[in-house]
């Protein structure tokens, strides 16, 4: 049944936006067929970072055109420095900053979307300019 | 544009997935929203209640037909067009945003 869902990815006129399952086996030939860009998101330590960038070196393998950082949970410059550096290093694209927010723990506690409990939470913010930067066309 | 969202357990993915579903079907943009983890909770960080999420419809067999596989076996493909399936099968979660489960147990039977 899943092939069946992912195929559709491929076969909609619509925009998608699949939600992986956790962890790197996701990240088979199947998956990667119907994806174009994908956001490989990464907390600021380092056992987050690496699974990040073992995910992106399997991605570049398996085809994915696109591929991008998203920085999570950032709680102060030297987080965010400490991603940048990071990506840096491993020539990856940090696509996204997306500061740490109690609303998302609140949203969370309650059972509502975080668009909904708090539309102008910080991490909404960022993650409005992350998607106006993915709408944008690459020049 | 066929986004991925992945990364661990805990990272936020799920939030993030469903927020930017969220932002770019504001920005005017038509997206279906898929849920492809095992353990679903998309449907919450669209605006969708579980409830509402988990009463999706089973798909009927005849919605689908087996077809031969490359690798030998047969795999499951949909006899209808996506859009008439995302129609049926998916939830709304508000204007321009459709939301699609695969690992919810009534799909569970035909694999």
């Amino acid at each position: 049944m899943r092939g069946v869902l992912r195929g559709l990815v491929s076969t909609t006129s619509r925009m998608t936006v699949v939600d992986l399952e956790a962890g790197l086996e996701h990240l088979s030939r199947g998956t990667a067929r119907h994806v174009d860009t994908l956001l490989l998101i990464a907390e600021p330590y380092f056992k987050s970072l690496e699974a990040a960038q073992r995910s992106f070196a399997l991605a570049k393998d398996l085809g994915i055109s696109r591929i991008y950082m998203v920085a999570n949970k950032i709680r102060s410059p030297r987080d965010e420095a400490t991603v940048r550096e990071f990506a840096g290093r491993h020539a990856v694209t940090v696509a996204g900053v997306i500061p740490y927010d109690p609303a998302v723990v609140e949203a969370d506690e309650r059972g509502t979307a975080v668009m909904d409990q708090r539309p102008e939470a910080t991490c909404v913010a960022a993650i409005r300019r992350l998607a106006d930067q993915l709408l944008t066309p690459v020049a | 544009m066929k986004i991925a969202v992945g990364g661990k357990g805990g990272s936020g993915k799920t939030t993030v997935a469903g927020t930017l579903a969220r932002v770019l079907a504001e920005r005017g943009q038509r997206v279906v929203a898929l849920d492809d983890d095992s353990n679903p909770n998309l449907a919450v960080t669209l605006g969708v209640s579980q409830r509402t999420a988990a009463s999706l419809p089973a798909i009927p067999r005849d919605w689908l037909e087996e077809k031969p596989d490359p690798d030998g076996g047969t795999r499951l493909e949909l006899k209808v067009p996506a859009e008439d399936f995302i129609d049926r099968f998916g939830v709304s979660a508000g204007q321009n945003l459709t939301l699609l489960v695969m690992g919810q147990p009534s799909h569970g039977g035909s694999g």
